[in-house]
């Protein structure tokens, strides 16, 4: 045992003391913050003012003192910020939840610069095809935003019919879609308040009947009721299947790799001179799989703390933590054992890698199963799939994150297939592991490993 | 006394070729064996399976008393032919790693690893990364890491192949000093020379057969010297007399003078007084028998070809190492 441990040892001191395991280990979160962070300051809205002249004609003749009228509410900074704050109102839990511990400037950040748009009215029987041409005229005088083609039934249908008319929108090349964007929400705000004068309607009345604020459902289970968080809901399945894939990625390639390394410098035969095949491949896997813990705990150390920080801690089932290693533990030494098995076999890495290709598909295969099992946790497909190993970690842990839970003898039976599956891939690395280890010379194929393990 | 190794009938095929066939062999303890015979004859085989690396497909084996090396790693030093380190590692650390596998314990550790580096000249490099050190350098740390636990058994799989002639010395004196702690000692090698000058005893292997199982001196005594090396005072000399000599079967001219040899049975001090006084000599000399041509006469039964006997040969030196004993 001793001699396990001091390979253990040995193994997890050269993978953790390593600047690439740190620098492996921090990049992930550090992308993450910068997607977070730096992103939207790069591509922020606040940095962008819509500014520019907007030229209309308006057959209707009222359309346009409403299109005025709107852009200068628009331009309202206390409307604005009201406006904003109905519409978090109608967002989910999670965002509300973020906007309230934002400080009071961010409101305002978010919202970005109040757009200045000239409004200018052009004849009702104007060409348009020369108004057209001003769009792209060279070096023109104020920037030109649009030209709106209002039709003559906008505001009201034609005769006989129901439908209104709409309007054309005209731009010059390479407008910046906000600009189009804030141009479009103005028509649209002013053509309903023309359509609802012209109907002698109130348009506050007709806000007022169509404002249904958003719900928050809840997920009744047995015994308990929860707040649904569709965001978290569709997040931590995914999650969780990332950090058990990150895990076993590292841990499997460093295996990989070193077996590889001792092989190729011929230092395999002096190690086997002091430890057998079995407790080099013990001590290897055991100290790989510690490094590995460390990954997954860190990453799972920083995902509870944003939980935390975003106040959605309650709704996270802890226990979730205690399966994920348990199921992590299972798909390491699986495989684990099967990459410690191959680097065994080879005499270097690129011949590895046409052996591995049919573990990493399998690896792939949770990517592909995640959105059938995260939308019907308990079909018959996510059932099935909980209990065929290696993918049933993934399957079933894919299943436990979702918000219909399996029940707990489904969980512990696919840990029990885990545990066998476990034993099948020890079994047939050891073999591979022992016979491989001394062979050199051209590298084996898959059928030749099968060979291996079933005459050693 | 009980043996170090002892080997039974000892088989062990790679598919359908005989690496090693019903071997039989006793190293008892504190002896010093040299395991000799050309590449591909099983030594390296046989070794491995002394060391549980590889298991034998028939036959028994006991190391040290156990039926297993594997119950006994940590009593045995190994020097296996392909060896390396871990490039990245520091010296001090490899071999306190190795230290640790072979049960050392840490205390007084790194002052053992710190003697023993000094003691190959390797002092203050135990901060160096293996792949900061030559060839030689890591071969004299591979010897260290083999050492370190002080075995009872030492084996070593051509320990002097690739060295350049002071480590070949310098290991000869290492490995002659664990002899004298104590230890026995078990190494293979291709190059007769080499055991020649280490062995107490030799055994040699051809196409995974144990061809002989002698005492170095025994093998000199058997095969008895017929051959004398002879070398005229006068260069132009009339040797034809010499071959008109009852005791003298052969003549040839040889490398730097003429080979000599003797009809069977004839006593070699009477035969070399005959040909001094018929022939003034430069020089005169016994030739003593070489393990290179015991081994071919034993594997060819002496009806061997010119051709098979060069090719025996060639497999059975090494020019580097021949130049090592220089």
């Amino acid at each position: 045992m001793n001699k396990v441990f001091q390979v253990a040892r040995r193994e997890f001191e050269v993978t953790v003391l390593n600047k690439a395991f740190l620098i492996g280990l921090l990049i992930m979160p550090a992308m993450t913050a910068g997607v977070v962070l730096l992103i939207p300051r790069v591509f922020n809205e606040r940095n962008f003012k819509v500014e520019g002249e907007v030229r209309i004609i308006d057959p209707t003749g009222s359309l346009t003192s409403d299109l005025r009228k709107t852009l200068e509410k628009r331009k309202d900074v206390a409307r604005r910020a009201e406006e904003a704050r109905q519409a978090l109102e109608r967002a989910p839990a999670a965002v509300r939840t973020i906007a309230a511990n934002a400080p009071p400037a961010a409101l305002q950040n978010a919202l970005g610069p109040v757009p200045e748009i000239q409004l200018v009215e052009r004849k009702p029987d104007a060409d348009i095809q020369q108004e057209k041409a001003w769009l792209i005229a060279e070096k023109p005088e104020v920037k030109p935003l649009a030209l709106v083609v209002v039709h003559a039934d906008a505001l009201k249908p034609a005769d006989g019919k129901t439908a209104y008319g709409r309007y054309d929108l005209y731009v010059p090349p390479n407008l910046d879609d906000r600009a189009d964007t804030e141009i479009q929400q103005s028509l649209r705000d002013a053509l309903i308040n023309a359509r609802v004068r012209a109907r002698s309607l109130d348009r506050e009345t007709i806000d007022a009947i169509v404002q249904i604020p958003r719900v928050q459902s809840v997920t009744v289970t047995k015994g308990t009721e929860r707040q649904t968080v569709r965001a978290f809901n569709f997040v931590l399945p995914i999650s969780v299947a990332v950090l058990l894939f990150m895990g076993v990625m590292t841990g499997g390639q460093a295996l990989l790799t070193s077996t590889v390394e001792e092989k190729s410098s011929r230092v395999i035969e002096v190690l086997l001179s002091a430890v057998s095949p079995m407790q080099l491949m013990a001590g290897k896997l055991l100290g790989q799989m510690a490094a590995s813990l460390l990954v997954l705990g860190f990453y799972i150390a920083i995902g509870l703390a944003m939980l935390t920080s975003m106040s959605l801690f309650g709704l996270f089932n802890p226990w979730l933590i205690l399966y994920i290693l348990i199921f992590f533990v299972i798909i390491y030494l699986v495989f684990g054992s099967l990459m410690m098995a191959i680097g065994a076999a080879v005499n270097e890495m690129r011949e590895a890698q046409g052996l591995m290709m049919p573990l990493m598909l399998i690896l792939m295969i949770p990517w592909f199963m995640w959105m059938p099992i995260s939308r019907d946790p308990n079909s018959l497909f996510s059932i099935v799939l909980s209990f065929v190993p290696p993918i049933n970690t993934f399957a079933m842990l894919l299943r436990m994150a979702s918000n219909a839970p399996p029940p707990w003898w489904q969980v512990w039976l696919s840990i029990g297939v885990g545990v066998l599956s476990v034993f099948a891939a020890l079994w047939f690395a050891a073999k591979v592991f022992r016979i491989g280890l001394l062979m050199y010379g051209k590298p084996p194929n898959v059928a030749t490993l099968i060979r291996w393990a079933r005459s050693a | 006394m009980e043996a170090a190794i002892l080997l039974k009938g000892v088989t062990k095929a790679f598919g359908k070729a005989k690496a090693v066939e019903n071997l039989e062999l006793t190293v008892p303890r504190g002896g010093l064996y040299g395991f000799i015979g050309p590449n591909g004859a099983g030594k390296t085989t046989s070794i491995r399976m002394i060391m549980s690396i590889l298991f034998p497909d028939s036959g028994e084996l006991s190391v040290l008393g156990n039926r297993s090396a594997l119950e006994a790693k940590d009593r045995i030093g190994y020097l296996p032919e392909e060896r390396g380190v871990y490039r990245k590692m520091r010296v001090g650390a490899f071999l306190s790693y190795m230290a640790r596998l072979k049960g050392v314990s840490d205390t007084g550790l790194q002052k053992r690893i710190e003697q023993s580096l000094e003691s190959v000249g390797l002092g203050g490099t135990q901060r160096k990364r293996c792949e900061e050190l030559s060839k030689g350098m890591n071969q004299k740390v591979q010897f260290i890491a083999a050492t370190i636990h002080q075995p009872d058994l030492l084996i070593l799989d051509e320990p002097f192949s690739g060295l350049d002639p002071v480590s070949s010395r310098l290991l000869r004196e290492l490995v002659l000093a664990q002899h004298q702690r104590g230890a026995t000692i078990l190494f293979s090698t291709h190059v007769m020379q080499h055991a020649e000058e280490l062995c107490d005893n030799v055994v040699m292997m051809h196409q995974g057969r144990k061809v002989l199982d002698e005492r170095v001196a025994t093998i000199r005594r058997r095969y008895d010297p017929r051959n004398i090396r002879f070398e005229p005072l006068a260069p132009d000399a009339d040797l034809s007399p010499l071959r008109l000599l009852p005791e003298i079967e052969k003549l040839d001219h040889g490398e730097g003078g003429y080979e000599i040899l003797l009809v069977e049975g004839t006593d070699p001090a009477t035969a070399m007084r005959r040909i001094v006084e018929t022939v003034s000599p430069a020089r005169i000399e016994l030739s003593r028998p070489r393990l290179e041509d015991v081994f071919i006469k034993l594997v060819s039964g002496g009806l061997v070809s010119e051709e098979a006997k060069r090719e025996l040969q060639a497999g059975l030196t090494d020019n580097t190492a021949k130049a090592a004993t220089l």
